[in-house]
């Protein structure tokens, strides 16, 4: 008998965790957290069922070609090099005859496999990009970047520079189960033990909640309220960080101004909060520094993403909390640098910005990628731009808002090709379907959003069938389509992207991992020549832009502000006569990533359907007892839920479970529009900046559905 | 000597990574599964959260081996109870007789595996070969007593040396549960029952668990809150004004 044990990085969702595969004769028998990595050998319950998910019996193993009709279901086994070439001529084709901007690349969450997406668009001429960025973690690091002029702050848990975060707020965000960020939420938990203050902003209680020095209850969709009142409470009562306002800030007096609209007692009416606890809140955040927060992206999931997120990065700003130990830091990354040189080495030309879509309507988001549902709209029109469509394991099919107009305006795409593990709604109705492998049978680098790490995938096992990683998907893509920008073979790429640390892939894959950590991180560097000579941040004002000069010269307000949902009791109160109830998108299963896994029997033991938490009064008053099947109706659809009574819920509040579909089911759709909250969800009020839509703040109504039914 | 566990309420987040660690340690069947997560919302005004990941108590008290008709149900030196699955009946007294609901019959429809009727995988297959489990008996969490025992003869310290440590404590990415002896006053599971007032699941029912539970809030202020009581700020709020 033949045992090893490899030691690879989980990327059961963003990823990060170390661990050890326990290999006997070429059969994973063990699986665990590696304890000599930065998340100390823990690893939860996706990243340990991947036992089940490797094991799969519907796995994809070979390339498909569609042999019937769209979404029929009949499918034609060809080889790689058949695959290859179809794909090749149909993006040949479609380059020369619409311009290379005729060609979409979209893909999932960002997951190591972002730099491959991006490089491929770019190497072939298109910054068609389309990607869930705009309703998760872009938003931020845009406004990070335009505010600081660094893209990139995440919360310092680690204690690096001398100091925890004393007051640290979890802001629609549930960094300890929701999918993303498993290391980070590691060392969130650890960083716990050093707070003094834990404040919870949330529609709904939770088990951190319960034992947090403050829990705001707040209405979906008025963050920006909360995060102007707060500031306005800071600066009325003199507590804001005057040295670093003074000497590094833009615009404090104006921002000053702009909140006196913002008194907690508005907010309070705004935000269904309690005027004194939105006090209470600003006192602790500004008196007990340092502080952190720790974003969620139900922020960026409404549309007023652009103006709510400037608001909270101003509330940093008055406080002081950036780059102090402790507070909110850019890291710097490794000695291999960032990752996503990668893919801006090859730079986005004029034609091609020209051809994005949405980038007149969204000057922020539409940049450098596409608005995903300007795409759909000009497909269901019948004028688009994009004819060929290249996807990459994600399923906007799914997490797209509208599903019935998504599903129109897919299958109105020319041709559609689809990468991924099993037969979802997405591949279901693509032309070609290639299969692609799993974390634990590739080699490749993760890179972790915080970017201070990157990290070694060992392949421990070869791929079932025919499966090929993403990686060398789009380097045998991409040698045929602009063979200028890819290379010999996947190590070869791997050790490219690793040249600047002077290592090879072989080399770093024994490492296991690349850190700049504790003593090798630099605070204050808005203090030192780092940014700027002389000292500040690297914007155009050379300081923290608390009124931002560049938001002005784009035509947005350059401070924040706050604005209604599309659809609320104040925005449409006629509307809200027939839909009582606020509708959030947001519940999220720690057992869950997104649409993935309902098909791991291991993490669908733990919630067989799609639940939407209610409160009991609420239920009541509809007739819902706990576990019956509700529906949820919006002016867009109606779908149901399995409802489950929770008193920690606001009761005008209903939250409904993400981009669910029940895998089990027929193709092409797979139960899509039976519980996915996506058919209730409006694609026709927009973030000006970023085109993000209003998922987390709707209105609905609801009410008992039959069994069954 | 007596191996006990304290599970951390207030760090608890229900990722459940404990049940999965386990499934892979054992090769359960994919109908069993020995711990398990309770949640539970008290209080009306202002709903508390909780979740509590139980188990098999091992009680020094145990009504599970006090009904075992074979002796199949039996009390370690080291206060873990096992059960022979050679000598296990499956008459399921126990399982009535634990007042936790902490036993499972392992029945056939808990043993279809994870993809019936269709495949086996080669998981399945190395776990029938390494870690059976009998359809007609009964199992539970056995404090994984195989690592406790090959850790403690390579001279590791459960609940300080991994490999003698349970798995679910192992894999807990919120670091809520800790292994150790109870009889020593000074291990870390003494000290966190004593410092922080830990209590034991129904003691009314005199089993004597050797499971504890701990319940304070997060930060400085570690008592956890009980009222909506606005008098019990914390000490920056009463700053300026």
């Amino acid at each position: 008998m033949t045992k090893n044990i490899v030691k690879t990085t989980c990327k059961s969702c963003h990823g990060g965790c170390g661990v050890l595969v326990t290999v006997e004769d070429g059969v994973i028998t063990h699986i665990e957290g590696n304890p000599d990595t930065p998340t100390r050998g823990t690893m939860c319950s996706k990243g340990l069922s991947s036992i089940q998910h490797i094991n799969h019996p519907d796995r994809l193993l070979y390339p498909l070609k569609r042999a019937g009709k769209r979404g029929e279901g009949k499918w034609e086994r060809i080889s790689w090099d058949k695959a290859l070439d179809i794909i090749e001529t149909k993006m040949k084709d479609s380059i020369a005859r619409y311009g290379a901007s005729s060609i979409a690349v979209s893909q999932g969450t960002g997951r190591g496999y972002n730099e491959y997406t991006h490089r491929f668009a770019r190497s072939i001429g298109t910054a068609n990009i389309i990607t869930p960025g705009y309703v998760c973690h872009s938003p931020r690091l845009g406004l990070y970047g335009l505010v600081t002029g660094n893209g990139r702050l995440y919360c310092d848990y680690h204690g690096w520079g001398g100091e925890y975060p004393k007051t640290s707020i979890s802001w629609a965000k549930q960094l300890e189960i929701s999918s993303a960020d498993s290391e980070m939420a590691v060392w969130f938990l650890e960083s716990l033990k050093h707070v003094k203050n834990l404040i919870v902003i949330d529609p709904r209680e939770t088990a951190l909640s319960s034992r947090a020095t403050l829990w705001l209850q707040i209405r979906p969709g008025t963050d920006a309220a909360l995060a102007l009142a707060m500031i306005n409470v800071i600066i009325n009562e003199g507590l804001w960080d005057k040295e670093f306002v003074d000497k590094w800030t833009y615009g404090f007096d104006k921002l000053k101004e702009r909140v006196q609209e913002y008194t907690p007692e508005r907010a309070a009416k705004i935000t269904w909060l309690k005027a004194d606890d939105i006090v209470k809140a600003a006192r602790l955040f500004a008196i007990d520094t340092p502080g952190c927060i720790q974003f969620g992206s139900s922020l960026e999931r409404q549309a007023n993403c652009g103006q709510t997120l400037r608001a909270v990065i101003c509330l940093l700003g008055v406080t002081g909390n950036i780059e102090r130990p402790g507070s909110m830091m850019s890291w710097m990354p490794p000695a291999s640098g960032l990752r996503e040189d990668f893919f801006t080495e090859i730079p986005i030309t004029d034609e091609m910005r020209k051809g994005i879509v949405g980038a007149g309507d969204f000057r922020m988001g539409a940049a450098r990628t596409a608005h995903s549902d300007s795409v759909i709209k000009q497909l269901l029109k019948g004028d688009s731009i994009i004819k060929v469509w290249f996807s990459v394991g994600g399923q906007q099919i799914i997490h797209l808002a509208n599903t019935t107009e998504v599903i129109k305006g897919l299958n109105n795409v020319e041709f559609l090709i689809h990468a991924d593990q099993f037969m979802g709604p997405m591949a279901e109705i693509a032309d070609i379907v290639l299969p692609a492998a799993h974390w634990l049978e590739i080699d490749d680098i993760y890179d972790m959003h915080p970017r201070f790490m990157i990290e070694a995938h060992n392949k421990v096992v070869d791929p079932p069938g025919e499966a090929w990683q993403d990686s060398k998907i789009f380097n045998e893509i991409g040698k045929r389509v602009a063979p200028q920008y890819w290379f010999e073979n996947v190590e070869k790429m791997l050790d490219y992207q690793l040249r600047k640390a002077n290592i090879t892939w072989k080399q770093f894959s024994e490492m296991g991992f690349l850190a700049r950590m504790g003593k090798d991180q630099i605070y204050y560097k808005y203090k030192t020549d780092f940014w700027r000579k002389g000292g500040g941040f690297p914007t155009p004002t050379g300081k923290m832009e608390l009124y931002s000069t560049v938001l002005e010269k784009l035509g947005y307000d350059p401070l924040p502000y706050f604005r209604e949902p599309g659809e609320s009791p104040y925005s449409t109160p006629e509307l809200a006569k027939e839909y009582p109830l606020i509708l959030s998108t947001g519940y999220r299963q720690p057992f869950y990533f997104l649409s993935q896994y309902r098909n791991i029997p291991w993490l669908r033991s733990f919630q067989q359907d799609p639940t939407m938490q209610i409160h009991p009064d609420t239920a009541r008053k509809y007739g819902i007892e706990d576990g019956d099947w509700a529906w949820i109706e919006s002016p867009r659809g109606k779908i149901k839920q399995r409802a489950r009574l929770f008193p920690g819920i606001h009761p005008g509040v209903v939250m409904a479970t993400a981009n669910c579909f029940y895998p089990e089911d027929p193709g092409p759709l797979h139960g899509l529009t039976r519980s996915n909250p996506n058919v209730l969800t409006s694609n026709n009020h927009f973030d000006p900046m970023y085109g993000s839509p209003d998922l987390t703040a709707l209105l609905c109504k609801v009410s008992r559905a039959p069994d069954g039914d | 000597m007596r191996w006990g566990m304290v599970v951390n309420l207030s760090k608890c987040v229900r990722c459940y990574a404990c049940i999965a660690a386990c499934r892979i340690e054992h090769f359960l069947p994919m109908g069993v599964s020995w711990p398990r997560l309770v949640a539970l919302e008290t209080g009306i005004e202002r709903p508390t959260v909780s979740n509590y990941s139980v188990r098999c108590n091992h009680c020094k008290n145990a009504p599970c081996v006090s009904v075992c008709p074979t002796g199949a149900t039996f009390q370690r030196n080291d206060g873990i109870i096992m059960i022979d699955q050679n000598k296990c009946v499956g008459c399921r007294y126990c399982v009535i007789a634990c007042p936790y609901q902490n036993r499972t019959f392992v029945s056939k429809d808990k043993d279809r595996g994870f993809f019936p009727g269709r495949i086996q995988t080669d998981f399945e297959k190395a776990g029938k070969k390494r870690y059976p489990h009998q359809v007609g008996t009964t199992e539970k969490c056995n404090f994984c007593v195989e690592r406790i025992d090959e850790g403690t003869k390579q001279g590791l310290t459960p609940g300080k040396d991994r490999d003698a440590t349970p798995a679910c404590v192992n894999t807990c990415p919120a670091r809520a549960l800790t292994f150790g002896n109870l009889d020593d006053p000074d291990s870390e599971i003494s000290k966190l029952i004593r410092e922080n007032e830990g209590f034991q699941l129904h003691p009314e029912y005199d089993t004597d668990p050797s499971i504890y539970f701990i319940d304070r809030g997060i930060g400085s202020n570690q008592a956890l809150r009980k009222s909506e009581d606005t008098r019990q700020e914390s000490i920056a709020t009463g700053g300026s004004k």
